[in-house]
């Protein structure tokens, strides 16, 4: 009796438990912007996902897939990469790469482009490692950095003055190449790239990608090359990959999505495409953290690929159609926003873009004292007020550096005709609102 | 390293060149690539490469070899299950992102089928992480409340990632034996038992968790409430953490109940369950599992989970939470697929057992899961041949692929350093497979001793 007394006495958990690795990156941005969005917006710009559908090609290879007489394809595949995924990736890859890819060596399959993103920092980033992130950044980089024990270190793109009456294009958005060279130290360990960019639709061009190049190769550091949206560039503009320049090959990892290639983010397949001598350690940390990526996704990403690369180049392909529909969109919304007064900045790649949204300063109350940004009063204000969700691009930027993008909010223009349409209604009757005595 | 320039016509209406002026650039840089590649992996990850399934996931993969090995159904899944998922494949929003800790429709189910088993009530959205697979479980959960300094007891046999993980975490593994009683009978799973003096002496204040696997994988052993209460006096004393890895919690044979250690006194706010879409259901790969737990523990999964994926596929979440919910409704009844995937299963195992049994082995009965492990050097094979730095185990296996064409999986590679001797001559039989396939592993055993034409 007494022990058994002496046992609920004792039971309460008391030690504290959390793993240090876990400090200061509890806190998520997007926990309360879907939050808010989930509860006032009428019209979601924020989050970046397509709210049209998938392909049909693409999803009646998955239904195929799942109801086909091979029922082996609900059990566990190779770990590294379903094979006809690898196959078709390592092809596809090397032709825009221009080398030989072994697809069991060159390419892994991972559990959407974040989780390789997380591979890349615990195969490499050793505590006392520092890591360059170019500001704004998709905010999970800087956090992966920290758990991993490395120093993020920032590097801003800057934006150049505006010319009068003109749009500005997110090639505004530099690097200045000596800010970046002073990043570099012997305790640099990788930089982080990320084109086309998000949050801002840059996409680098090759000559600031070879600057890039250059301090790798000299200070010889590895480069993470997040290349997600590496479809969704307009203007008839070129996707480089860094890891085709001059000695990249040997120290990059380019990651791809199938989420945002094929609009499908809720299938979370990515992939690494890299040497064997990177790849091998990022095998490493896949068997000793999730092991196998789910079958039937990937079965139907390798259909979709194939399909794609016997279109290539021609009007049919997605990769030709989905950007041609984006562009469009990209201009619907930028005339919006430049008719009410909010200045965009088109972008030249993904589906996101960015506004300045300084000239609606009399809509938002100054808070006195806050330490919260502008951009993220603002957006919240207009999420509750004009029903229109957006992200605030300080939210994409290092603590210390909040104040440089506070003017600007973030909008996802992968949405359907009627979704912009109501968006633009929202604008148009915002701008009446304020002309309006 | 020179790049000559190349076109791929076959690109279509774009042709890539690389530039040749990338030659003449070449030698702006002192030699480049030939200075020491100094990228090595990181400290975390040192000596965690080699993997027993790499190696013999790859050579079982031939078709003519029978493949009792690796643990996956070659039965199919039912086909409910199949049906869900093509419907919600069909619905464009379940193929965008889903709630990052886990589908709410999923974790509404869950909570409902787990509320039923245990007694308790269960918050979908702070007691539950949906993971990729329940080895995604056991990452987030090590990665959350592991660090370097704590030590981590693990019951031998065990699945073999328990140690690569803990090591990955930085913290130390501490090994206990399941061993078999004295008086009692070694073919019977559950006279493997853990000695609880010996148990008693792992426990220390560095000891921040014990990891225990209900049924247990490879033994099949069925941890009953007394052996459960030990392992909870122990962790309650010394304020230890319980990750209790449940995977084949509804496979479970005649004369066995499948208790959950978090429901003793003293040990829910302690314990972490992780249970798998894969194990219940026949689908493996689908790679969804969960951990349920306190919301102060679960919390810290959670930070992991948005730091390394943010969320799991949307459409397998939907179709799991819609086949919960038609085995939820049935939980009454014996057709419910829990039980009924059980029975099939039993059957399985009476089979097998008879099989191995005929060819002279005697292997140790699982009262739960879908292995079964055996001593092999009672065949006395010569295996002179086969590499002799590996363990007997592994060379056994690998003779038995090639000459026998039947695949299993050696017990060493569930083994800690100070054990592997004490099971080197065990290996690992996966019997949860169709008819045809133990038809033909029936046919092997049934001709072992004679020659190869």
């Amino acid at each position: 009796q007494t022990h058994f007394l002496f046992l609920s006495l004792q039971a309460k958990m008391s030690r504290p438990v959390r793993a240090r690795r876990l400090e200061g990156i509890d806190k998520n941005i997007w926990v309360e912007f879907v939050k808010l969005a989930a509860t006032y917006s009428k019209v979601n710009l924020g989050q970046g996902f397509p709210d049209f559908p998938p392909p049909d090609f693409l999803k009646e290879a998955f239904v195929k897939t799942v109801s086909g007489k091979n029922h082996m394809l609900h059990q566990y595949t190779r770990a590294f990469g379903h094979p006809p995924l690898v196959k078709i990736l390592a092809q596809f890859f090397g032709k825009l790469l221009g080398r030989d890819l072994d697809p069991m060596t060159n390419v892994m399959v991972t559990v959407g482009a974040y989780q390789a993103l997380f591979y890349c920092f615990q195969a490499f980033v050793d505590e006392g490692d520092e890591v360059i992130i170019i500001e704004p950044f998709f905010d999970c980089y800087e956090s992966m950095v920290k758990m991993a024990g490395g120093t993020p270190v920032f590097v801003p793109l800057r934006l150049k003055a505006p010319k009068d009456g003109k749009l500005m294009s997110s090639a505004d958005w530099q690097l200045d190449p000596a800010e970046l060279a002073s990043k570099f130290s012997n305790r640099t360990k990788a930089i982080v790239l990320n084109s086309p960019n998000n949050p801002l639709g840059k996409v680098f061009s090759r000559g600031e990608l070879e600057l890039i190049a250059d301090l790798c190769v000299k200070h010889d550091v590895l480069c993470i090359s997040d290349e997600v949206y590496e479809w969704l560039v307009y203007d008839g503009k070129e996707h480089v990959r860094i890891a085709s320049l001059q000695g990249m090959w040997d120290r990059t990892v380019t990651i791809g999505s199938a989420g945002k290639t094929f609009s499908v983010t809720g299938w979370k397949v990515g992939w690494t495409v890299g040497p064997d001598r990177l790849l091998q350690h990022l095998r490493t940390v896949h068997q000793n953290s999730v092991y196998h990526c789910a079958t039937v996704a990937q079965e139907a990403v390798a259909q979709g690929f194939q399909r794609e690369l016997e279109l290539y180049g021609k009007p049919e392909s997605y990769f030709v159609q989905l950007p041609k529909e984006l562009q469009q969109k990209r201009d619907c919304l930028v005339q919006s926003l430049d008719a009410v007064g909010m200045k965009p900045i088109v972008p030249e790649g993904t589906y996101f873009l960015v506004a300045d949204i300084s000239q609606f300063k009399s809509d938002v109350p100054d808070v006195p004292d806050s330490d919260e940004p502008y951009d993220s009063r603002f957006a919240k204000w207009m999420v509750k007020n004009k029903g229109l969700a957006a992200i605030p691009l300080s939210t994409f930027s290092c603590g210390a550096h909040k104040d440089n993008y506070n003017n600007f909010i973030r909008f996802c223009f992968a949405k359907e005709e009627a979704t912009l349409k109501a968006a633009n209604d929202i604008l148009q009757k915002w701008k009446r609102e304020k002309t309006s005595p | 390293m020179l790049f000559a320039s190349r076109s791929f016509c076959c690109l279509g209406i774009r042709t890539y060149q690389l530039q040749t002026d990338l030659l003449s650039r070449s030698f702006r840089f002192s030699a480049p690539t030939t200075m020491a590649f100094r990228h090595k992996n990181t400290r975390r990850i040192e000596g965690l490469d080699s993997n027993v399934w790499v190696e013999f996931t790859k050579v079982a993969a031939d078709p003519s070899i029978v493949n009792l090995g690796q643990g996956l159904p070659d039965i199919s899944p039912p086909s409910y299950v199949k049906e869900e998922l093509a419907k919600a494949a069909a619905v464009d929003r379940l193929n965008q992102y889903t709630r990052g800790f886990g589908h709410p429709s999923l974790v509404k189910a869950l909570s409902q089928v787990y509320e039923r088993v245990c007694g308790r009530k269960i918050d979908p959205l702070t007691d539950i992480l949906v993971t990729v697979g329940a080895y995604g479980s056991l990452f987030s959960t090590i990665q959350a409340l592991v660090e370097e300094g704590d030590e981590v007891i693990i019951i031998e046999p065990f699945y073999d990632c328990y140690e690569p993980m803990v090591k990955m975490a930085g913290a130390k593994p501490v090994f206990i034996p399941l061993r078999y009683k004295n008086d009692g009978n070694p073919a019977s799973s559950a006279d493997w038992v853990l000695d609880p003096a010996e148990l008693a002496n792992k426990f220390n204040s560095k000891t921040k968790a014990i990891i225990l696997n209900t049924p247990h994988n490879p033994m099949g052993k069925v941890f009953t409430r007394e052996e459960l209460q030990v392992i909870a006096d122990l962790c309650i004393r010394h304020d230890t953490l319980c990750i209790s890895d449940e995977v084949y919690e509804w496979l479970v044979y005649k004369g066995n109940k499948h208790i959950k250690i978090a429901m003793l006194p003293g040990m829910w706010e302690r314990t972490i369950t992780i249970g798998s879409a894969g194990k219940t259901y026949s689908v493996t790969g689908w790679k969804l599992g969960w951990a349920i737990g306190p919301q102060n523990l679960i919390k810290h999964l959670q930070v992991v989970h948005q730091n390394t994926l943010y969320t799991c596929p949307t459409p397998l979440q939907e179709a799991l939470a819609q086949a919960f919910w038609i085995d939820y409704k049935r939980m009454d009844d014996p057709d419910c697929y829990f039980y009924s995937l059980s029975r099939e299963l039993e059957s399985k195992r009476d089979r097998m057992a008879r099989l191995l049994q005929e060819a002279g082995l005697k292997p140790i009965i699982p009262d739960g899961g879908y292995f079964m492990i055996v001593d092999v050097s009672t065949l006395n094979v010569d295996l002179s041949d086969v590499d002799e730095k590996q363990p007997y185990d592994y060379r056994f296996v690998k003779w038995m692929i090639t000459s026998k064409k039947l695949s299993a999986i050696p017990l060493s590679a569930f083994c800690g350093p100070e054990t592997k001797r004490q099971f080197e001559k065990y290996i690992r039989f996966c019997f949860i497979k169709k008819d045809s396939t133990l038809d033909a592993a029936e046919a092997i055993l049934k001709n072992w001793n004679k020659q190869p034409a």
